[in-house]
């Protein structure tokens, strides 16, 4: 643990405990990110047809783009997730999941906006009535955590 | 993030590998979902989006008497063509403007529930809609 590089961290007041804390924090938020994208993935995957009525009820894309979204995007999910926990491909998994909450954001924002008054649909039929301000709001923080994890990778 | 070729390299890799439990999904699953979007009549609709709908649903069951009795879904209210006349004011007791009427029959004879909502219509309610499938649709709802 370099005190030159414990300096740049803390503006040049010297944290000598700060680098091991923040290699912690970046592995809880690795591999919570990572089993979170594993468990929504694996809730879609098992009814990919009721995902795929989920993916209509945005009104975004025409029905069959959606269906053929509802068979892959929860097996994306599940190996970017389960990457990032196992720490492989961990650059590639942590773009990816990075972009995806860019669109389910997206998604869930013009939800909010046009008042569809539907549910996220994020994690298969585990969780109903959820609406679309908090799944947008929880999108934003686990935006904040990948963001998080690459500063990690400068 | 974007400039960093390795982490393109391998999400490139990643998103193709997605591509072959897809391909089985797509092939295999007993829940996949159908390529083709089932059209609506009009005046249909389909159990997700009544469901979705809520509390603001008055359900109606155009079914006979005897299988409203045997089994219906919750809350619904028995109104078909043989006893109009004599159903009719329960409906209209529990009915008000901003309720969307959701019309169902058994799916063998489904006609009937677009009679009602054409009845209900011409009565001067609004928002009457047919649910897709019927009854069979309400129960093997997931």
């Amino acid at each position: 643990m370099g005190g030159v590089e414990d300096q740049k961290m803390t503006g040049g007041v010297t944290r000598p405990g700060w680098p091991r804390v923040a290699n912690i924090i970046r592995t809880v938020v690795r591999i919570a990110l990572g089993g979170l994208f594993v468990f929504a993935g694996a809730t879609k995957a098992y009814d990919p047809g009721a995902f795929a009525v989920e993916i209509q009820r945005y009104n975004l894309i025409p029905w069959l783009p959606g269906a053929l979204a509802a068979v892959y995007l929860p097996w994306l999910e599940i190996l970017v997730g389960a990457l990032l926990v196992v720490k492989r491909f961990d650059r590639g998994a942590l773009m990816l999941i990075t972009c995806l909450l860019l669109v389910f954001s997206f998604a869930l924002a013009s939800a909010t906006v046009r008042g569809l008054g539907i549910d996220c649909g994020c994690f298969g039929k585990a969780f109903a009535a959820t609406g679309t301000v908090f799944p947008l709001v929880r999108n934003l923080l686990l935006l904040a955590g990948a963001g998080f994890l690459w500063r990690g990778y400068r | 993030m974007l400039r960093d070729g390795r982490a393109i390299r391998q999400a490139l890799l990643i998103l193709v590998s997605a591509l072959i439990p897809a391909g089985l999904t797509a092939a295999f699953h007993p829940q996949r979902p159908a390529w083709t979007e089932e059209t609506l009549a009009p005046g249909e609709e389909r159990l997700p989006t009544v469901l979705a709908w809520g509390e603001s649903v008055l359900w109606v069951d155009a079914r006979s008497a005897d299988e409203y009795r045997a089994d219906h879904v919750p809350g619904a209210i028995l109104l078909n063509l043989e006893s109009w006349d004599e159903l009719l004011p329960n409906f209209l007791d529990q009915w008000s403007p901003d309720k969307k009427v959701v019309v169902y029959c058994s799916a063998a004879t489904c006609e009937l529930s677009h009679e009602v909502a054409e009845r209900l219509r011409k009565s001067g309610i609004t928002s009457v809609f047919v649910l897709k499938g019927g009854w069979e649709a309400w129960k093997t709802r997931k």
